[in-house]
């Protein structure tokens, strides 16, 4: 029993040393997707063009696997001489930073959805009264839009977020040892494979749980009793 | 019309009403949406303190009117003129737009427009609503806003609501609100477009009591309304709009009581009598 | 470019054929673990509505764990765990050495059981969307428990939860992929197979995009035309009403 205790007690210590790395993938391709997001969305309503490069953009991320993505940018583009020898060869020959770039071209296309959406809802009287009253384009957009907007979408990329939690566990397949990497790494060779994944899915779920709650503080502070309706 | 406009103005003394200056004004608008035609050459003006009731059939470009004035809708033809000042528009791709568009975002802020559907900002309380552009478009000190904000919404009997949530609110109540958030402007002109047209009729009256308060206050109003009996009592000049014209124009007496043209007779008799 | 076309064509060596094969291992993988998942949401929302404390604790549990987990170690778990859990029975017996369970198997277990907890919430957010009126207008006219399900409960439910079941769908049609950790020779593994044996992983992965974008989008189409039935049948009817 105590061996027992111990061999997990172990086999934690040894998981969460993974923990920064899943934890900067996370934030890196998170932080870089919501940018590319905000700025499809600006994209898409600046010119017809833009919009359909847009969607056609969404529709191949949002219809195909995270997984192929990822082999497409770290294996795919190495086929080419021409990639090989361009200055961005360094860093796509990186499994660290295609990972990142993979995960955050993925989330970009969920978020640039989700916040489609969350502008959709926006009731056209709040945008007409900003107007009436004078508001800028810019201001408009900070002042009304954009946050009755973020209210509105939060729910949904709580669920983005939670995904991509989940989500940094591919990076392992590209060869990079955050928590599912030394996980895999475990489990050849202990071969006690329950064991280990137990613990590596404990990680997730209490990270996925701070996460949770951390947006669930964030919603309750951005719609206050009452303004919800 | 002329006549009879004439003759009303010796009773409320026309020297001085014809002094004052014109404080809004509608100069030949035209506008059509697809086929059409809404406006159809429309002028129209409101010297300082005066209370203009518009009142018309559903569809006889009433609201399109109002809403021209702040450029909510560009007319396809004519102008608007705020204090004198012409809102500048000009032909730029078939399409007619304000030739400085921080012209018009700073008319727009000398004026206050109360929607039918109230539109407060759901992220916004009761206060945050009111001082929102003074503090943000006006650039106002904010000690200065809130203070002038709460004692509008003691004005408009909402100094309890203040740190209420829209949703939270009645219509009556969402609607005072948010004219009080116009009147935080410190408008030149007070733009109402069919305010009590989107409430439960229980709810009519309060909101009705603040908007005749504001009448008697002197400040120049333009009222779009179906409310009849109501324009009778509050307007010092009303326009009978028909069909995207002018149909008549005189002091409350002549239009809700004695119309001259058949057309304006017509309306106020089906409108009144059901009033 | 020449080369490579004839390489992802058909021909004598040519991997299309490879590739469609994967393909349809992908879609047979995936109809198997969505079915599964559907068969443990519907059961698992169901007790969630109706159960007692201890089955809903279970239940949320369930959901919760699989849903915060990933997929990969859901599959790895089951891939390795599975083989484990058969070894030390095996070796009860006497048997040594490693086992595994089949990839097929092992995909439709773990996709299924993940799958499972989001058709759960699905399927539950469903039933909770029936109007209670409709549910006492049946009561009121002396319907019986089944049959109450069988022509209401069940064909309502289903009408609101249809936007979510598809989006479970195009999920378990993605995750599918990572199954191709097990070496099932799906879509995501054929393209890693013939990527390294001609060292075009570029082309190879365009049409591995292609192939996927098909399945999801053909997919996505049927699930729509369903709904748009459903929506339209009770159009037809809002109509004759009126």
């Amino acid at each position: 029993m105590m061996a027992e205790l111990a061999f997990l007690f172990g086999v934690t210590r040894k998981l969460l040393g993974g923990l920064p790395l899943t934890i900067e993938l996370v934030t890196l391709s998170v932080a870089t997707g919501a940018l590319l997001a905000v700025a499809m969305a600006l994209a898409r309503s600046a010119s017809r063009i833009a919009a359909v490069l847009v969607s056609f953009y969404v529709f191949v991320f949002r219809g195909s696997p995270l997984l192929l993505q990822m082999f497409f940018i770290y294996y795919g583009l190495g086929q080419f001489a021409a990639v090989r020898d361009s200055f961005a060869w360094p860093a796509l020959r990186d499994p660290t930073f295609c990972a990142i770039l993979s995960l955050a071209l993925n989330t970009a296309a969920y978020t640039s959805e989700i916040l489609r959406g969350g502008l959709a809802s926006v009731p056209s009287g709040a945008i007409e009264a900003g107007r009436a009253v004078g508001m800028s384009r810019v201001m408009l957009l900070r002042r009304v839009v954009l946050p009755l907007a973020i209210r509105q979408a939060l729910p949904a990329y709580s669920n983005e977020l939670i995904a991509m939690v989940k989500s940094t566990s591919l990076a392992s397949i590209v060869t990079l040892m955050e928590v599912s990497g030394i996980a895999y790494a475990l489990v050849s060779e202990t071969y006690r494979a329950i064991e280990v994944l137990s613990c590596a899915g404990a990680i997730y779920l209490v990270l996925i749980v701070l996460l949770t709650r951390g947006v669930w503080l964030v919603e309750t502070w951005l719609s206050p009793a009452g303004s919800r309706a | 019309m002329a006549v009879a406009s004439g003759e009303q103005g010796v009773t409320s003394g026309s020297a001085t009403e014809a002094a004052k200056p014109v404080v809004i004004e509608a100069i030949g608008v035209e506008k059509k949406f697809g086929a059409n035609k809404v406006l159809r050459g429309v002028s129209l003006a409101a010297r300082e303190g005066e209370v203009v009731s518009i009142v018309g059939a559903s569809g006889s470009g009433k609201s399109t009117l109002l809403r021209c004035f702040p450029l909510l809708e560009i007319p396809d033809a004519g102008d608007v003129a705020i204090a004198g000042e012409v809102l500048a528009l000009v032909e730029r791709g078939g399409r007619r737009l304000p030739r400085d568009i921080g012209q018009v975002q700073r008319v727009r802020s000398e004026l206050g427009f109360v929607f039918q559907s109230f539109n407060l900002w759901p992220h916004r309380t009761v206060l945050g609503n009111v001082v929102e552009a003074p503090v943000h478009v006006q650039k106002r000190p904010r000690a200065e806003c809130v203070a002038e904000a709460e004692a509008l919404l003691e004005k408009v009997g909402l100094a309890d609501k203040r740190d209420a949530w829209p949703a939270q609110l009645s219509g009556g109540q969402q609607q005072r609100a948010a004219i009080a958030r116009a009147l935080a402007m410190r408008p030149k002109a007070l733009l109402f477009d069919e305010p009590t047209s989107a409430l439960d009729p229980e709810l009519v009256g309060e909101v009705l009591r603040v908007i005749r308060g504001l009448a008697e206050e002197g400040r120049t109003m333009l009222i779009v309304t179906h409310e009849m009996s109501f324009a009778a009592e509050v307007s010092t000049r009303a326009v009978f709009l028909d069909a995207g014209i002018v149909g008549e124009e005189g002091p409350p007496e002549q239009i809700f009581r004695h119309p001259q043209t058949d057309r304006c007779r017509a309306f106020v008799s089906r409108h009144l009598a059901r009033g | 470019m020449g080369n490579a076309l004839r390489l992802v064509g058909f021909g004598p060596t040519g991997w299309g054929g490879t590739l469609l094969e994967g393909a349809a291992m992908t879609l047979a993988l995936s109809v198997c673990a969505y079915l599964l998942g559907l068969a443990i949401g519907a059961l698992c929302a169901w007790g969630r509505l109706s159960g007692g404390r201890a089955v809903r604790a279970m239940i949320d549990v369930y959901t919760t764990v699989l849903r915060g987990v990933p997929d990969l170690l859901v599959i790895y778990l089951f891939y390795f765990g599975g083989g484990q859990m058969i070894g030390a029975i095996a070796h009860l017996f006497g048997a040594t050495g490693f086992f595994g369970l089949n990839g097929f198997m092992v995909g439709t277990i773990a996709i299924g059981l993940v799958t499972g907890a989001y058709q759960t919430e699905v399927l539950r957010g469903g039933y909770l969307a029936i109007p209670r009126g409709e549910i006492e207008a049946a009561r009121a006219i002396g319907m019986g428990r089944l049959l109450m399900l069988r022509r209401i409960i069940a064909p309502r439910a289903l009408r609101f939860a249809l936007p979510g079941m598809g989006n479970v769908w195009q999920q378990v049609l993605k995750e599918s992929a990572l199954v191709s950790v097990t070496g099932l020779a799906e879509l995501m593994r054929q393209v890693n197979v013939a990527s390294g044996s001609t060292q075009l992983p570029f082309d190879f992965t365009i049409a591995g995009f292609a192939l996927y974008l098909a399945l999801t989008t053909v997919s996505g189409g049927v699930f729509m035309g369903v709904e748009r039935r459903v929506a339209h049948g009770e159009r037809m009817a809002r109509k004759q009403r009126a």
